[in-house]
């Protein structure tokens, strides 16, 4: 009864759904697996990665477009969640390569034997080869599967309750969650840090265990993976913000003081949306990262987040299918730009090499739909249906 | 010039009326053995008849024969300087420095100096220099003595202070002299005296004579020896590990070394028989444990040395006694010295303290720069503004393209500044007119707005100056560094930001407090509804705030650029510490901004001081401490009370 009224509310949901789902169907019939071949592995890849990205932008989009929260840290939770997983990558896959090259010994290996071949392996590029605190479940993927929602879950909490306590709200709250994002991207970015610094982890793309199956297949378990976690992140979150709840973060967001006035709690509330938020995009780093093999601090740049927020405000904040349709067009659209797709234009005394230029028309592209488009182009949808009725 | 050929001169004349008429040919005849092939203990034969001698001549010949250009003719047995090098052999005259003649290549056999010995000659050679009539060959012996000292500088030094005649040179030399005295004095009174007379010198090198002399070895008995002067008794467990302990017995060759684990599991590899090893199974030696017992049972078969077990090892360690002795065995000396270290020490200690304040001001006065544009646009209007880092990249660049039009350093920082806030203040303005105005109720957006600004402007300035790292040129007399003492120093460039910084804060202050611009933007700030009834132009004074503002990042931005690399990323570099600066300092007061960025400067100095090899970590555990810090006193240092607080 409660299910068919919350779907009854939201049709976009059921439309949602039903297109996710044909779109995945369609991309696995044509990719190499079934032998048609008409998309490569390497696009399902990129189409699987953008599906993540548009899991974590719907997460934005409920802790910014309707908590108004803008949080400027949730692409530093999707990579804690991606380095969580690629830590149980890399140590299991470089245990079964340990272990292999161990067998021809002689006498069998003793478990500290084993530990330090492996702790060389994965630290040898830092000059060092002992395993750091944070590496003590790495052995074990049930563990390092609960890190992934643990880390970005439990820093959100405990930064989230600091921050609504003490009432920092607005651009304050912000810049914070920028401070938090940068102070994480420099800590990783140390040798020392436990985690290869600079090299970041690599070699994700492997999945120990599967060793024997080819990439194009790995592809496609990973592009359906990624396509149900965001099918089952948006009817989670269009449910979190259709019911009651819903109505009061909206509430929070376009008049804090008031809706605490009326006697919610409204710290519990932010806090609840921040902190879920976070672990869905924990969840959609861990997703993206054994596609896109590697990980390093870089990816964590307090930039990366900002962008997070572009692709929202693009796309139309305040609506969860406008968030996907913003991560998926802006993400596919720059890959486009940058890998050289698009034609340069020549101007006959200069030639714009999007390469170049792509940063330049995106930016001020931006300034023009924050300032003339606030609805992003979700709005467009509005339109249509405002025409039609 | 004319001194060294004067000196050159005297030399020449005053030689034949000295004692001895001997020329250096007539010494080195009767030496011929030695100089064809020295050894390196006849060599100092040749040397101290050389230098007893005091020929002029002498040095050009040691340089020769140090450089393997001394010949000697098979048919006389006279020695020559090669001038030319062939077939045929052009020889000069070692006493008269002529060409005189030529042989055959065939007719000469050449000295052969070896390793050793030539630098025996060096030496030598130094002492001459140290009283060569050429300031820069003078200059360059003391270098020599000072880069590695030894006893046998000290009486040619102190025999050459008497003739010095320049006051620099002099000073050094009587340094060095104090320094060798101290090592290297025959009487034991003569290095304790040297010893305190060091005693204020806060200089590196003394503090190494100084270490040198209370250089400690490591040293393990069953009793401490008598006459050993013993630095300190190590306690076992304290002072080092029990292991540690163990290991020097072993290399004092007092106790047997102990079987590391690469060797037991050699040896059990080696001992395989029948698929076991030691009565253990091979395929169960994959713990320490098995591989300990499998071990054992060889040692007690007599087939490998027996381990040491963990009982014996705590005994010979208890047995032994682990101490430091000094190198220098006069307990006098020693004390003496560790007493001036402790003071040299002590006041080194402050000095660092003062140099690393001074550099924490320097910190906080390039944030103060940075951030002082933003305590305007985003402290007293309330405006967000992502692209202030981009401004301060725009005046930096402004003062690349200046100097690649205006060569003269000095004028062009001059032209740089004004124009750079003209340029910037004029980009400021355009943005709030276009883009800020239309966004004054909605600030998360304008934050939005101003970072696609910001992301275009940098990839604009990439686009067009490419990516690599331009370089702003400080004019000459800003290079260089007032030095106070060994230790305490600070470069021109960084007084030369302070003091803009300072100029920057009144200049503020007094537009803010003292004019009506400032009573305007003051009086819009607190309540623009009331402002416009009193006549005044908000929307006007908004745009010249923000003008302001950025103006003053252009202006930082030169300062910055000064003293760091001009690149495409220098605004992103400073945006977020800004913003914290101003935020920590309280919003809404220049006051503030100061105190804002005197906190971050000296707490990022200081987190470096206590983890100098790490400035990521210090930049990690800084935003850390602001994150909380926020948390006690969100309003900032500075909090504005009554009606200026209200929101």
């Amino acid at each position: 009864m409660m299910q068919r009224s919350f779907l009854a509310q939201n049709p976009s949901v059921l439309w949602f759904i039903s297109i996710l789902a044909v779109f995945t169907v369609i991309v696995t019939l044509l990719s190499e697996v079934t032998g048609v071949d008409m998309i490569s592995t390497s696009f399902v890849k990129t189409l699987g990665k953008t599906l993540c990205l548009c899991l974590v932008a719907i997460a934005m989009d409920v802790v910014w477009g309707y908590c108004g929260i803008l949080s400027l840290g949730h692409f530093a939770f999707f990579g804690i969640g991606g380095y969580a997983i690629g830590m149980w990558l890399m140590y299991a896959r470089t245990e079964g390569i340990v272990l292999e090259s161990l067998a021809g010994q002689p006498i069998p290996a003793t478990p500290a034997e084993i530990s330090d071949a492996i702790g060389n392996q994965i630290f040898g590029v830092v000059g060092s080869s002992d395993f750091p605190m944070i590496w003590a479940f790495a052995d074990n993927l049930f563990l390092q599967l609960l890190m992934v929602v643990l880390v970005p879950g439990t820093l959100a909490l405990v930064f989230g309750w600091l921050a609504f306590r003490s009432r920092v709200t607005g651009v304050y709250l912000s810049i914070l969650t920028q401070a938090m994002t940068l102070a994480l991207a420099l800590y990783l970015f140390q040798n020392d840090s436990g985690l290869r610094g600079n090299n970041g982890l690599s070699g994700l793309q492997n999945i120990p265990g599967y060793e024997g199956v080819s990439q194009a297949t790995l592809s496609i378990v990973f592009f359906i993976a990624s396509a149900v976690a965001l099918g089952a992140g948006y009817v989670f979150f269009a449910w979190i913000v259709s019911g009651k709840m819903g109505s009061v973060v909206k509430g929070i967001r376009d008049n804090e003081a008031r809706v605490r006035f009326l006697g919610y709690h409204v710290e519990s509330y932010k806090l609840f949306i921040f902190t879920t938020t976070a672990v869905v995009a924990g969840i959609a780093g861990a997703l993206y990262y054994p596609q896109a093999g590697i990980i390093n601090p870089g990816e964590i740049a307090p930039i990366a987040s900002i962008y997070l927020a572009v692709w929202v405000a693009i796309g139309g904040r305040g609506r969860l299918y406008g968030a996907v349709i913003g991560a998926a067009f802006v993400s596919l659209l720059s890959s486009w730009f940058t890998g050289g797709g698009a034609p340069n234009i020549n101007l006959g005394f200069y030639v714009i090499q999007w390469t170049d230029w792509w940063l330049v028309l995106l930016g001020f592209s931006f300034v023009v739909v924050t300032l003339f488009f606030p609805k992003g182009i979700g709005g467009l949808f509005d339109m249509l249906v405002r025409k039609q009725s | 010039m004319l001194r060294r050929y004067i000196l050159a001169l005297v030399l020449l004349f005053a030689q034949p009326i000295g004692a001895n008429a001997q020329t250096l040919q007539d010494i080195l005849q009767t030496h011929q053995e030695e100089v064809l092939k020295p050894g390196r203990r006849t060599v100092g034969v040749v040397l101290d008849d050389l230098v007893a001698s005091g020929l002029p001549q002498a040095v050009p010949f040691l340089e020769a024969w140090r450089d393997r250009e001394i010949v000697q003719r098979e048919s006389d047995g006279l020695f020559f300087a090669v001038a030319e090098d062939g077939d045929t052999v052009a020889l000069r005259d070692l006493d008269t420095n002529e060409v005189q003649t030529t042989a055959p290549d065939t007719a000469l056999t050449e000295a052969r100096p070896n390793g050793g010995v030539r630098r025996a000659i060096g030496d030598a050679l130094v002492q001459f220099q140290l009283s060569d009539p050429d300031i820069e060959k003078r200059q360059a012996a003391v270098n020599a003595i000072a880069r590695s000292m030894d006893a046998s500088q000290l009486a040619p030094l102190q025999a050459s202070i008497e003739a010095e005649s320049d006051a620099a040179l002099l000073a050094q030399k009587e340094r060095l002299v104090g320094m060798l005295n101290a090592s290297f004095a025959d009487s034991t009174q003569d290095r304790i005296a040297a010893i305190e007379a060091l005693s204020g010198d806060l200089s590196v090198d003394v503090r190494a004579v100084m270490n040198t002399i209370l250089a400690t070895s490591a040293h393990v008995a069953l009793t401490v020896p008598d006459g050993a002067n013993v630095a300190q008794i190590l306690d076992v467990g304290t002072d080092l590990t029990p292991a540690e302990a163990y290991d020097r017995l072993v290399a004092a060759e007092l106790a047997p070394p102990l079987v590391p684990k690469s060797a037991i599991r050699e040896a059990l590899i080696a001992n395989i028989s029948d698929g076991s090893v030691g009565g253990v199974a091979v395929a169960e030696l994959n713990t320490d444990a098995a591989r300990e017992t499998a071990y054992d049972a060889l040692a007690a078969a007599g087939s490998v040395e027996p381990r040491v077990t963990t009982q014996a090892q705590a005994d010979a360690v208890a047995a032994h006694i682990f101490y430091l002795s000094y190198d220098e065995p006069d307990p006098s000396i020693t004390d003496v010295t560790r007493t001036a270290l402790t003071a040299i020490e002590t006041k080194v200690g402050l000095s660092q303290t003062v140099d690393l304040g001074l550099d924490a001001l320097s910190l906080a006065s390039i944030y103060f720069l940075a951030a002082i544009g933003l305590a305007i646009t985003f402290g007293v209007m309330g405006v967000i503004n992502m692209a202030h880092g981009e401004f301060i990249m725009m005046g930096a660049y402004t003062g690349f393209v200046v100097q690649q039009f205006v060569p003269d350093y000095t004028l062009s920082i001059i032209i740089a500044l004004p124009l750079a806030f003209a340029i910037t203040f004029g980009a400021g303005v355009a943005m709030e007119r276009l883009v800020i105005r239309h966004l004054y109720h909605r600030p998360l957006e304008t934050l939005l707005a101003t970072f696609g600004i910001s992301i275009a402007l940098q990839q604009l300035a990439k686009n067009i100056f490419g990516t690599q790292a331009r370089p702003l040129t400080s004019p000459e007399w800003l290079d260089g560094a007032l030095v106070f003492n060994d230790v305490i120093a600070i470069s021109y460039i960084r007084i030369a930001i302070f003091v803009l910084a300072l100029i920057f804060l009144a200049l503020i202050l007094y537009v803010l407090k003292r004019t009506r611009l400032g009573l305007e933007v003051r009086a819009v700030t607190q309540n623009p509804g009331m402002a416009a009834s009193m006549g005044i132009n908000p929307d006007r004074i908004n745009m010249l705030t923000f003008g302001l503002g950025s103006g003053i990042a252009g202006i930082a931005g030169v300062a910055i650029g000064l003293y760091a690399k001009v690149t495409s990323e220098m605004g992103a570099d400073y945006i977020v510490q800004s913003f914290m600066t101003v935020v920590v300092g309280g919003v809404g007061n220049v006051w503030g901004t100061l105190a804002g960025a005197s906190l971050i400067g000296f707490l990022q100095k200081g987190i470096e001081w206590l983890n100098p090899s790490n400035t990521l970590a210090a930049q990690t555990y800084m935003i850390l401490f602001i994150i909380l810090f926020i948390q006690f006193r969100p309003k900032g240092i500075v909090a504005l009370k009554g009606r200026a607080a209200a929101d």
